[in-house]
């Protein structure tokens, strides 16, 4: 009797494992082209930071193009790095894409990128936006700007970032947590252009003249500006253009009352944070991974890019959107982005001594 | 030290006691794996962690939780004792609608409350619009440590209440109708009696809420809270340290170990030992005009918080998106949270009814203390357990190149860690908490003694589960298994980073647009995570109802 019943569960367990099994290499990919995925041909696998629609219509419109099928395994970029590190050399990832130069870094510095060779790519991308060796090439960019009150503030009061920690900006100041990469960032690119003490100092002026305690996303500090709580507040220009565009008539008007200002315009340039591609360590289909790059980065796909998110594309021959347009021309941080990730870890910390939450 | 003889050895193990062995050893790599980054030697980070973080963020979390445990606990039991004992308009309305807040992701619906009660958010924008009012931002502000608790508490107060009210329902009706009997005042009573008798269904269901609450992050990012799970992650995606990430996880775990030994220690010697006979169901007292339609209102208010009033947001925000969101792609979706939800949710019931088995025919410090670290899942955020299930199949992976090769898959192939079943497994470790408490809960509930008349009248172990255990407890594991395809269903980190190429599910999507700020785009996906755990909850009422008749 016993045994009976300990056979059954065994079959039933082993059942089990073979459907999930089959599923895996049945309902993986998209098309029923499962074999693919690893012998390679008409396949990339891409592991993607980068969660948005206009991400996989651009995968869809390279699928239609060329018949390579894309495969995505989505997350947070940390863990799809540790996720290739440990798969080393039998990782099936092709190409890695994450928002964040200083990610992008760390990708590199793990050992899980090798450098991109094709002279498509880098005609399509200026140097500055692609890494030395080209471990990673930038897609597309957002400045991260001072978002103002259009009824209390004139631009003419603004000036650089450095400057918001003035004495008149107490209780006036918005901004996100210190754990939102954005924050990081920019932190990061402080330290590059003015050393570590200078910019805990300016954390902690922001610290000081905050008008509440960091809370939200972006957009929220965008909708606290016109709310009244605080007036200026340093957020990406990409969610703004969302907000316009936005279905709810409520958000436009917050959009439509806030301004935009590029800061550090006769000083270090608007900090950029930049979304990038590399090319894994160990890609298996590396053919296919170059064309996928390529594509993303030519004229159409860039296009395709900044009018489904807002952000400025890294191809110089691509025409903005209208929106864009109207932003005008602004001079940018001309740093390393490399560096970004050598001083991230160095932000986090002075963020936390700075006390910014 | 207390060490079994051989001979009793040689009794007492047997098949259920090794299979759960083998299932258990598995099932804890990936939980010891995070516990053994305390072992190591900190790195030169760990100063600064220590300095700035760890005390801080730790003393916010225990508030969070602390304070979360406390509302939920209140509002869950007052809520299962009124429904169940008491008789009021609305109450059969009331009582099933009550379940239904556990169908919502707590972080969906901190971005719903927070995006409603912003300034362009429907509440503001009513009364600016409409009313002409101008009103003081602060009274609006949910996003702080107090909006926090009260986001938790509205949605994770069904635990309480759903395992209190199944346990009052069933078992106290002897004692609640002595103590009426007996003259108790109806407050003094309900202090006196139900709340020392209901104990272990209070503690179960505080411990799933502090569980989420401390492994949650979704909630605490968007309001800015930092937590300990933020200082995880600051530490892994801001410092890229994930040796020191793992650390402060073992730490968090070892920690709620230590609050459950000392749970265990505090309630030793308090069981009740409660009648197995079946007992009748309590009757219901009628409430008075009054403290009816205040009970009735009362019920109402939270109801309306903590299901409708977001669903109604969520439902007017999908019909502004839907046209930008909706496509074939989420009948896809659908196929697939389900499927991978049913088949995680039967195979972790089997593992949670085997090893609520073991642990209580083999009764010993050690099944004890491998039970709870089975349940250890539960207590640490997904994004680190999900490191720790893929060093685990990595590992196995690695060990079975040869076999993959010879089977002419290809070399260097991932097989395992490119499947499904990684995510299966990774489901089962971390919510097999919640299927185990209840099974457990069922067995508490029988007791021993039909198993062992049945084992006495010939029955092997096998036989006697399959032919008189079962039975009695299958409307506990089918209320463990309810809980858990909830919990599935809505479930994110490890589906993320887990899951095999292209293999959408719903919870992903809808985090795909929320992490991006774009409430409005994720209502779609939420609503219809929303209505699987609806469906699930009615049929749990219906089946409950049927097994009753």
């Amino acid at each position: 009797m016993k045994k009976k019943y300990i056979v059954k569960s065994l079959l039933a367990a082993l059942a089990v494992v073979l459907i999930l099994t089959g599923c895996a290499s049945n309902g993986g990919s998209k098309k029923n082209d499962t074999e693919g995925s690893s012998k390679g041909s008409g396949v990339v696998n891409v592991f993607t930071a980068r969660h948005y629609d206009i991400d996989f219509a651009m995968f869809d419109e390279f699928e239609k193009k060329t018949g390579i099928t894309v495969n995505e395994i989505k997350g947070t970029a940390e863990e799809l790095v540790e996720r290739m590190k440990r798969e080393g050399e039998s990782s099936e990832a092709d190409l890695f894409i994450t928002v964040d130069g200083g990610v992008l870094n760390y990708a590199k510095e793990s050992g899980v990128l090798q450098p991109i060779e094709s002279e498509t790519i880098n005609g399509n991308v200026p140097a500055e936006l692609r890494e030395k060796e080209n471990h990673w090439v930038a897609l597309a960019s957002r400045a991260r700007v001072i978002v103002y009150a259009k009824d209390r503030v004139t631009p003419d009061q603004l000036s650089t970032y450095e400057a918001l920690t003035d004495e008149k900006w107490k209780g006036k100041v918005l901004a996100r947590s210190s754990s939102n990469l954005y924050n990081q960032s920019l932190v990061a690119s402080l330290i590059e252009l003015n050393g570590e003490e200078q910019t805990l100092e300016w954390s902690k002026g922001i610290v000081a003249n905050f008008s509440r305690d960091p809370e939200g996303g972006d957009r929220d500090q965008a909708k606290a500006i016109v709310a009244g709580i605080g007036d200026v507040a340093i957020m990406n220009t990409y969610y703004v253009g969302q907000m316009l565009h936005s279905k709810d008539a409520e958000e436009v008007k917050v959009a439509e009352n806030v301004g935009i200002f590029f800061p550090n315009q006769e000083t270090t340039g608007t900090h950029l944070n930049i979304s990038g591609i590399g090319l894994a360590a160990h890609a298996k289909n590396k053919d296919n991974a170059l064309k996928l790059i390529e594509y993303m980065t030519s004229k159409e796909g860039q296009e395709m890019l900044t009018n489904g998110s807002f952000e400025f594309p890294t191809n110089p021959t691509a025409e903005l959107p209208e929106l864009l347009k109207g932003w005008g021309e602004f001079k940018k941080q001309s740093i390393d982005y490399a560096q970004l990730g050598v001083h991230n870890k160095k932000a986090t910390e002075l963020l936390n001594k700075a006390a910014w939450k | 030290m207390k060490f079994l003889v051989p001979g009793k050895i040689r009794h007492k193990l047997n098949g259920w006691v090794i299979i759960s062995g083998i299932g258990a050893l598995t099932a804890l790599l990936p939980s010891l794996y995070i516990l053994t980054g305390l072992l190591g030697k900190p790195n030169e980070n760990w100063a600064h962690i220590r300095e700035y973080m760890l005390l801080d963020y730790a003393v916010e979390s225990l508030l969070l939780a602390g304070g979360t445990v406390a509302v939920t606990v209140i509002v869950g039991v007052v809520l299962a004792w009124l429904t169940t004992a008491y008789d009021f308009p609305l109450r059969r309305f009331l009582s099933f609608a009550f379940v239904l807040p556990l169908a919502i992701p707590p972080y969906i619906a901190a971005y719903t409350y927070g995006s409603m009660l912003s300034y362009t958010g429907s509440v503001q924008a009513f009364m600016r619009n409409t009313l002409g009012w101008t009103v003081d931002q602060r009274y609006f502000n949910i996003m702080s440590m107090k909006g926090a608790i009260v986001i938790f508490s509205l949605f994770l107060f069904p635990y309480v209440y759903l395992i209190t009210r199944t346990f009052l329902e069933k078992h106290s009706a002897s004692f609640i109708e002595n103590a009426r009997l007996l003259g108790g005042h109806p407050v003094s009573n309900f202090f006196r009696v139900v709340l020392p008798l209901s104990q272990g269904a209070i503690v179960g269901g505080a411990s799933l809420v502090a569980f989420e609450v401390l492994n949650d992050y979704g909630v605490s990012k968007h309001f800015g809270i930092s937590t300990f799970t933020t200082a995880i992650f600051k530490t892994w995606f801001g410092m890229y340290d994930v040796d020191s990430a793992i650390r402060l996880s073992g730490l968090l775990m070892s920690l709620i170990i230590g609050l459950f030994i000392a749970e265990r220690w505090l309630r030793r010697r308090r069981r009740y030992h409660l009648p197995v006979n079946r007992s009748t169901p309590l009757r219901r007292m009628r409430l008075g005009r009054v403290p009816g339609v205040i009970a009735a209102t009362c019920g109402m208010v939270i109801a309306m918080l903590s299901f409708f009033i977001p669903v109604a947001q969520l439902a007017v925000w999908a019909v502004w998106t839907y046209e930008d969101v909706w496509n074939d792609r989420f009948f896809r979706m659908i196929g697939n949270t389900l499927f991978v939800s049913a088949v995680a949710v039967a195979l972790l019931m089997v593992v949670a009814v085997i090893a609520a088995n073991a642990g209580r025919t083999w009764r010993s410090t050690f099944t004890l203390v491998s039970s709870k670290l089975l349940s250890m899942g539960y207590s640490i955020p997904g994004a680190v357990l999900s490191i720790g299930v893929l060093a685990v199949f990595l590992s196995i992976d690695k060990r079975l190149a040869g076999l993959y090769e010879a089977m002419g898959l290809g070399t260097n192939k991932l097989v395992l860690s490119m499947s499904l079943i990684m995510l299966v497994f990774a489901y089962i470790i971390r919510f097999l908490a919640v299927g185990f408490n209840a099974v457990d809960a069922g067995y508490d509930r029988i007791g021993d003694r039909y198993s062992e008349a049945s084992r006495m009248l010939g029955y092997g172990m096998t036989a006697t589960f399959f032919k008189v255990e079962l039975p009695l407890i299958r409307g506990a594991v089918l209320t463990g298994a309810i809980l858990a395809f909830l919990e599935i269903v809505k479930e994110l980190p490890l589906t993320l980073l887990l899951r095999p190429f292209n293999f959408d599910t719903l919870a992903t999507k809808a985090y795909q647009y929320a992490s991006d700020e774009q409430i409005h785009q994720a209502a779609i996906p939420s609503l219809i995570i929303i209505s699987l755990g609806f469906v699930s909850v009615c049929l749990y009422q219906w089946m409950g109802r049927r097994g009753k008749g």
